[in-house]
């Protein structure tokens, strides 16, 4: 009787011409839709809500960002923006430096930003633009990299804290709006005629430059007064409102990094290196790239997965003790162990039973008498104390050896 | 459906189109819709897939080692020509690593309503059933831009044998067992002989063997003759629990096990003895019962096949009771199973007993190459330290060995290539000596 029985699932082949049953396995077109609908439905939800946030995300063109005139956040400007209003100032928007520079006029004022994310190409363009068209140009912390180029004659010394100052100059704006939040940067002025005010020590962090055709170029050192969170606090908002509401039309700057005017003509995208025309069969081959992918993606049904037997290497928990002597230092035990085994091989070659084989008497005197060798200490080596260190235990596996194989190789000679 | 490389090809062939001739969109349109056009037609001109009738014969077992070839016949009821690729899937064990995909793919090329038929030539590299798994078809349309794809499941299932690499040592073996049945076909009566024959009496022979009565009634002197003892009952016995998993060399220890157990047992079948199998773990895996001597080697390797190590904790006090149950009367009962000290100080010895005093036990394990390789490392301390650990493993196997021998127990204790010869050669020494 066998309980295991022979496999029985192989069914014979029919004969020529009989009916075979059908072995198809793979779906009809209704389980297809079955399996694949709620694939479908999460596939078409998700293309749905991602045209209403697309929707969403073009509806509000307002960016929440810092020295923002639209932002009501403690970083935006609107609340400048609004009071400018009141005045009837209008405020534009701009972000790219073809707009702030074809903006610029006589009846203008021009508030950059943030000076510094300009690239050296934006700023004498601008600057170009500004020079002589009459308006007045406000820079906010403009430092070093921007300066030179934006305000000639002024040039950024150091940092400043922000904190309350008084004007200290003759300027009417600062000396109308009194003290104010103002500091960041200090700036050293070489230009003949220009107002120095709100001095950090020596030198002034508000520098106004009056250029030759009646225009002007203000630098602040900090955009803190322009803030909604410290509009209200000491003369910020007066001092805000006639910087910036001196001439009907304020453009408001902010520089963007969609602005193609920032390449400086030498960089050109991978685009444009492409001959025109070729970029239509990059768009080709991406699609033979597509298809490449796909063709590759299908296999040849799945993968067939099998039960694997038990890969442990018997040797393994040997291994281990080995590496626990190790890190132990068991010296004494790993000699044992060595002595025991030789004992144990000596104990049959020189004529003592086994159960005697670990007796210092019994077994080292037999083995002494085998081989008079007296530089060798039969006793010390088989039965003695364990070993002080790493070179000792060396030492004696490899006496124990020696031993070993000369009792042998006497062995051997008295019996061949 | 399944794209080609060709349609990938073509869209690459077609950038050039598109860039020298129309750059914009009407040259992408046109492209793309060419190889729509391309794909669909193809699509709609294949072969069905579903429609194939597919049939298998072929091998149903082979020995481990050995190639085996299973036949598939595919009938193509369609009025199309099928050209197609197949793959025949089997598990990865069936194939030697590397060629499973060259064995398990065909091209095929069937005109419509014939058949044709494949080989998928399989060479197994363990042992145990194989299952086929489905057969993936991929039509492919006259342009040989797109085809149709799918699947058809036709059960098959091939049993790997074990490989009996141990049969090598049969021919000496057998010749041991008639010499032993030669030199024992002899005068002297003692343990483990029976009676064989009368025969004439030759001066020479010890005159205590004659047989008087028989001599009375014959007229002539006979003497009695005796011959070693037949029809022993011997249960062998495999450990399939967690100390029968642990890899020595390439191969689990059970492996090796059953390549002794299959040497041992086809010898004692020659030596006409009655050979059972027994695996067990916590409970019966495989059992072979009352077989005779010509069929026992293949009940045995069928039954063995299929065996796998399980990763529990044999039960030794039921192992001993299924043995008793199974053997009631004396036998020799050889069991494979490991020597660690703990399982048979806690599990095997206490029981002992109870077998020991009816039956004639006999225990085999198959023990680590690698172990002496460490022992015998010298040189550096790491090397020292693991032979260290090596010798301690070994003394204590002995002290294990020796427990067991104190309940008149052979202990056997070799390596996975000496062990099938060791037992085969214990089995003949216990039959010298009529200890069965």
């Amino acid at each position: 009787m066998t309980t295991t029985s022979p496999p029985e699932t192989n069914t014979p082949a029919e004969p020529a011409g009989g009916p075979t049953p059908p072995t198809a396995n793979s779906p009809t077109a209704r389980q297809l839709w079955t399996r694949s609908r709620a694939l479908l439905a999460a596939l078409l939800a998700l293309l749905v809500f991602g045209a209403i946030y697309a929707y969403a995300v073009m509806q509000s063109d307002q960016n929440h960002n810092a020295l923002d005139p639209a932002s009501p956040d403690p970083w935006g400007s609107r609340a400048v923006a609004q009071l400018l209003a009141g005045q009837g100032v209008t405020t534009k928007v701009v972000t790219t430096t073809d707009q702030a520079a074809a903006a610029a006029g006589p009846d203008t004022t021009l508030l950059v930003a943030v000076p510094d994310l300009l690239t050296g190409h934006q700023q004498s363009a601008l600057h170009k633009a500004t020079e002589r068209s009459g308006g007045r140009t406000v820079l906010l912390s403009p430092t070093p990299a921007s300066i030179g180029t934006l305000a000639p004659g002024v040039d950024a010394l150091n940092t400043a804290s922000v904190r309350v100052r008084s004007p200290g100059c003759g300027l009417p704006a600062a000396r109308r709006a009194g003290n104010a939040t103002t500091g960041g940067i200090a700036y050293t002025v070489s230009a003949a005629n220009a107002d120095s005010c709100y001095l950090s020590g020596t030198h002034p962090t508000l520098v106004r430059l009056p250029a030759g055709n009646g225009g002007d170029t203000v630098v602040l050192g900090a955009y803190d007064p322009l803030q909604n969170e410290y509009l209200d606090q000491q003369g910020n908002a007066s001092l805000a409102l006639q910087l910036l509401g001196a001439h009907p039309k304020l453009v408001w700057y902010l520089p963007s990094l969609n602005d193609t005017t920032a390449l400086d003509g030498g960089q050109q995208s991978f685009l444009d290196l492409v001959p025109s025309g070729w970029d239509w069969a990059l768009l080709q081959l991406f699609v033979a790239a597509l298809i490449a992918a796909l063709w590759r993606a299908r296999r040849l049904g799945p993968v067939v997965a099998e039960r694997l037997p038990v890969a442990v290497r018997a040797a393994e928990a040997t291994e281990g003790r080995a590496r626990l002597y190790r890190r132990a230092r068991a010296r004494g035990r790993a000699a044992e162990a060595l002595r025991a085994a030789t004992r144990r091989r000596l104990a049959p070659l020189v004529g003592i039973p086994p159960s005697q084989a670990d007796e210092p008497d019994a077994l080292a005197p037999a083995v002494s008498a085998l081989m008079p060798d007296p530089t060798i200490d039969v006793r010390t080596l088989l039965h003695g104390p364990p070993p002080s260190d790493d070179a000792a235990l060396l030492r004696l596996a490899d006496d124990l050896d020696a031993l070993e194989r000369s009792i042998l190789a006497k062995e051997r000679y008295a019996n061949p | 459906m399944a794209l080609t490389g060709r349609t990938a090809l073509l869209a690459a062939i077609g950038a050039l189109v598109v860039g020298l001739l129309l750059p914009g969109w009407s040259g992408i349109l046109a492209v793309e819709g060419i190889l729509l056009f391309g794909i669909l037609y193809d699509l709609a001109l294949a072969a069905p897939v579903r429609k194939l009738l597919i049939t298998r014969t072929g091998d149903t077992s082979v020995r481990q080692g050995d190639a085996v070839e299973v036949h598939l016949t595919i009938t193509n009821p369609a009025n199309r020509l099928l050209r197609a690729r197949l793959r025949d899937a089997w598990p990865p064990s069936s194939w030697q690593p590397g060629t499973e995909v060259a064995a398990s793919r065909h091209r095929l090329t069937i005109p419509a309503g014939e058949r044709r038929r494949v080989t998928t030539r399989l060479h197994p590299t363990r042992r145990g059933d194989r299952t086929a798994d489905r057969i993936t078809v991929r039509s492919l349309g006259p342009l040989g831009l797109a085809g149709r794809q799918g699947s058809h499941r036709v059960p098959w299932t091939v049993r790997v044998l074990p490989p009996f690499t141990s049969r090598k040592h049969l021919p000496s073996r057998l010749a041991r067992l008639r010499e032993l049945d030669g030199r024992t076909s002899l005068l002297v009566r003692g343990q483990g002989t029976e009676f064989d024959s009368l025969r004439e009496y030759i001066p020479g022979d010890d005159t205590r063997s004659i047989d008087w009565r028989a001599t009375a009634r014959r007229g002539s002197v006979a003497v009695r003759t005796w011959r070693p003892e037949r029809d022993r009952h011997i249960l062998i016995v495999l450990d399939t629990g967690r100390t029968s998993a642990g890899r020595v060399g390439d191969a689990p220890r059970l492996d090796a096990a059953m390549d002794a157990a299959l040497l041992l047992a086809v010898l004692a079948a020659r030596a006409g003895d009655r050979v059972d199998l027994l695996a067990y773990d916590r409970r019966i895996r495989a059992s072979v019962q009352g077989h005779h001597a010509k069929d026992i080697l293949s009940a045995l390797v069928n039954a063995m096949a299929p065996l796998e190590p399980e990763l529990i904790e044999s039960d030794a006090p039921g192992l001993v009771a299924t043995v008793l149950q199974r053997a009631p009367h004396r036998s020799l009962v050889v069991l494979l199973t490991g020597l660690d000290a703990a399982p048979i100080e806690e599990g095997l010895l206490p029981v002992l007993p109870q077998l020991s005093r009816r039956h004639e036990v006999l225990i085999a394990s198959v023990a680590d190459p690698r172990i002496q390789e460490l022992a015998e490392g010298r040189g550096t301390v790491d090397a020292v330290y693991a032979a260290a650990a090596a010798e301690q493993a070994r003394n204590e196997r002995l002290r294990t060995a020796q427990r067991l021998s104190r309940h008149g127990v052979t202990v056997i204790d070799a390596h996975p290539a000496d062990i099938a010869p060791a037992l085969a050669d214990a089995y003949l020494a216990l039959k010298a000596a009529g200890r069965l």
